[in-house]
């Protein structure tokens, strides 16, 4: 068994998770084993999709080739591999996958981006996927800010981010377009070209405050907009960026998800940052940022 | 038609081959409004690559599986949201009806109603395509030639769309037309332009859509390219890619006289001789048809 500190949660694994970082703990929050899963699903499912079904406290999940999962009551995974997966393709489920549906049933939010530290709070980047969410986090990590999560954003209830893991995840494209050398990096999976980017400096293992979401946009025009998200407003976001908001019915849990959206909504500036979607000119999306987060006096 | 009830109609097409304008007609005919068509309204549902569509019916991420295994997902996601759908779908599709590595079809007989199938003749096909990607008439004559033509394909970043495996023009004719396991209805393009009430009214028909004429030619005023041209002119149509200004560029028949080069037809015709000769695109002496009088267009359903 080993122990792993991810998401603020001590978590213990009969499987090795080696992006994760080690960490002694007497208890554990979560534990991840090796055992059967039901190849046909849950007892009383109350959402169903083919390979993935919600019951308050249990989501099932198979991934054919890979694994079949299990995740229960906000702390525990069990994983039926398949007998010739390899451990990459399992791994990246128990981080992605799992670990995302452990945080609905705990009642975290989970917001579908990345978190960067700006002063004494953090940033989150959402958008939808494609719009460079990882490849921002990764050049704004290049410029010395440091990283507290990417892909997945794990809000507490304190409205805290809590870190997740040293590690970010770039197609070629993105790592290429950053000057990384990909011969130097691991693939995540053999059987695509995604590479894992390691932060051995400037991943933040502090929780942080959440201060500002921006959701990331893009269009066919050359100019970079700024739109701040009011009010009510905030919301409609909040709910579509949240990692796999179809779990939280089958969970039961869309009412406590309002209320958590809601409160982080009171608490933090929202703004709709629009770039052109033809050029992905990251060193002016940054600038841009980073003269908006200025006018909102958080210091870098 | 199968007891599960399917409820999906394909629309089915090599791209730039009036698809669209086939969508726009459906759209209209189902929200027959007297206010004038906004293409920005055009919904009749995701096209069957949608990743966001498939993976929300599949319940899981999917952006971390290399395209074949996605592929051997695809057909369960189909099977899921027709068993879903509250009624029946219009979905465009540029893949060609394949069969994947486990023998499975990537578009399931449990889930399709029908395919509705619209041909262009190849020549214009080529010369549309090469202004929509921005490639060189040479570029896209060699992608309709070759049976590995894919889009989204490039396995070096995401896209929001997963891959779509077109084939060759002509084998994707063919894929189609000869799906034998799922009620199919043929279309020419060009037919579509000369005889509009007549074929959109047996595409309605096909497509169990309403088929009163009035409706039909109240559906087709809404959707003159000339209006959507106009429309195209004040602001990008949305699923205008950044490879060009013009989604609705001409529309014409016809167009490869103007621009293709002697070289360029007789690739095109070598290539595609077999389909092009069945579908009415060649004469009797092997040559392409120059003048456009759809009686002389012969079709030749024995593919069919």
């Amino acid at each position: 068994m080993r122990h792993y500190k991810a998401f603020g949660l001590n978590i213990v694994s009969e499987l090795e998770l080696p992006s994760l970082i080690l960490a002694p703990f007497k208890n554990a929050d979560v534990w991840i084993k090796k055992g059967k899963v039901s190849k046909n699903g849950l007892i009383a499912p109350k959402r169903i999709r083919p390979f993935c079904q919600q019951a308050p406290s249990e989501i099932w999940l198979h991934v054919p080739g890979i694994a079949r999962f299990y995740i229960s009551q906000g702390n525990k995974v069990i994983v039926e591999p398949y007998e010739d997966a390899d451990e990459q393709s399992v791994r990246l489920f128990i981080l992605g996958s799992c670990m995302g549906a452990i945080m609905h049933q705990k009642n975290r939010l989970v917001i579908h981006g990345n978190a960067i530290r700006f002063g004494d709070g953090c940033v989150i980047f959402s958008g939808k996927s494609g719009t460079g969410k990882s490849t921002l986090a990764a050049a704004l990590y290049q410029k010395g800010y440091e990283v507290l999560a990417d892909d997945l954003a794990v809000i507490d209830e304190q409205l805290n981010v809590q870190p997740s893991y040293p590690q970010m995840k770039l197609w070629q494209d993105s790592a290429e377009k950053l000057g990384l050398d990909i011969c130097q990096l691991n693939k995540i999976r053999l059987q695509i070209d995604k590479y894992a980017y390691p932060m051995d400096r400037g991943f933040c293992q502090k929780a942080l405050p959440v201060k500002a979401i921006y959701v990331l946009n893009n269009h066919k025009n050359d100019q970079f907009l700024l739109q701040p998200i009011e009010g009510a407003d905030k919301l409609p976001p909040l709910k579509n960026h949240t990692y796999r908001p179809g779990y939280l019915d089958g969970l039961g849990l869309k009412a406590q998800h309002f209320k958590l959206c809601s409160q982080l909504a009171s608490r933090i500036q929202m703004t709709r940052i629009t770039r052109p979607s033809h050029k992905f000119e990251l060193d002016s999306l940054i600038e841009n940022i980073e003269m908006d987060l200025h006018s909102k006096s958080f210091a870098a | 038609m199968s007891k599960l009830n399917p409820k999906i109609y394909w629309l089915a097409s090599y791209p730039r081959s009036g698809n669209t304008w086939v969508r726009a007609f459906i759209f209209n005919l189902l929200n027959n409004k007297q206010k004038d068509f906004d293409m920005d309204d055009l919904d009749t549902g995701p096209i069957a690559s949608c990743r966001k569509w498939i993976e929300d019916a599949l319940g899981f991420d999917i952006s971390e599986l290399s395209h074949n295994e996605i592929d051997l997902l695809r057909p369960t996601a189909y099977r899921w949201l027709s068993e879903n759908m509250s009624q029946n779908g219009y979905h465009k599709v540029h893949d060609a009806y394949s069969t994947l590595s486990n023998n499975s079809h990537l578009f399931p007989v449990e889930a399709t109603r029908g395919a509705l199938y619209i041909i262009r003749n190849p020549l214009d096909v080529a010369v549309s395509l090469a202004y929509f990607t921005g490639d060189s008439i040479e570029k896209v004559i060699m992608d309709m030639g070759n049976t590995d033509t894919s889009a989204c394909e490039n396995p070096r970043k995401f896209h929001k769309q997963l891959r779509q495996s077109f084939s060759s023009w002509s084998q994707h004719v063919l894929s189609w037309v000869s799906a034998s396991n799922i009620s199919n209805l043929v279309v020419r393009y060009e037919d579509l332009k000369f005889r509009s009430v007549e074929k959109f009214s047996e595409i309605a028909s096909f497509l169990q859509l309403p088929t009163d004429e009035v409706l039909i030619k109240n559906a087709l005023a809404q959707c003159r390219i000339d209006k959507l041209q106009t429309q195209e002119l004040s602001r990008p149509f949305k699923e205008c890619p950044q490879s060009t200004t013009r989604f609705f560029r001409k529309g014409v028949i016809g167009d490869w006289l103007d621009v293709l080069n002697n070289k360029q037809v007789e690739a095109i015709v070598n290539d595609h001789r077999n389909v092009m000769e069945a579908f009415g695109y060649l004469d009797s002496a092997g040559k392409p048809y120059t003048t456009f009088d759809t009686q002389e267009l012969k079709f030749d359903s024995a593919y069919c």
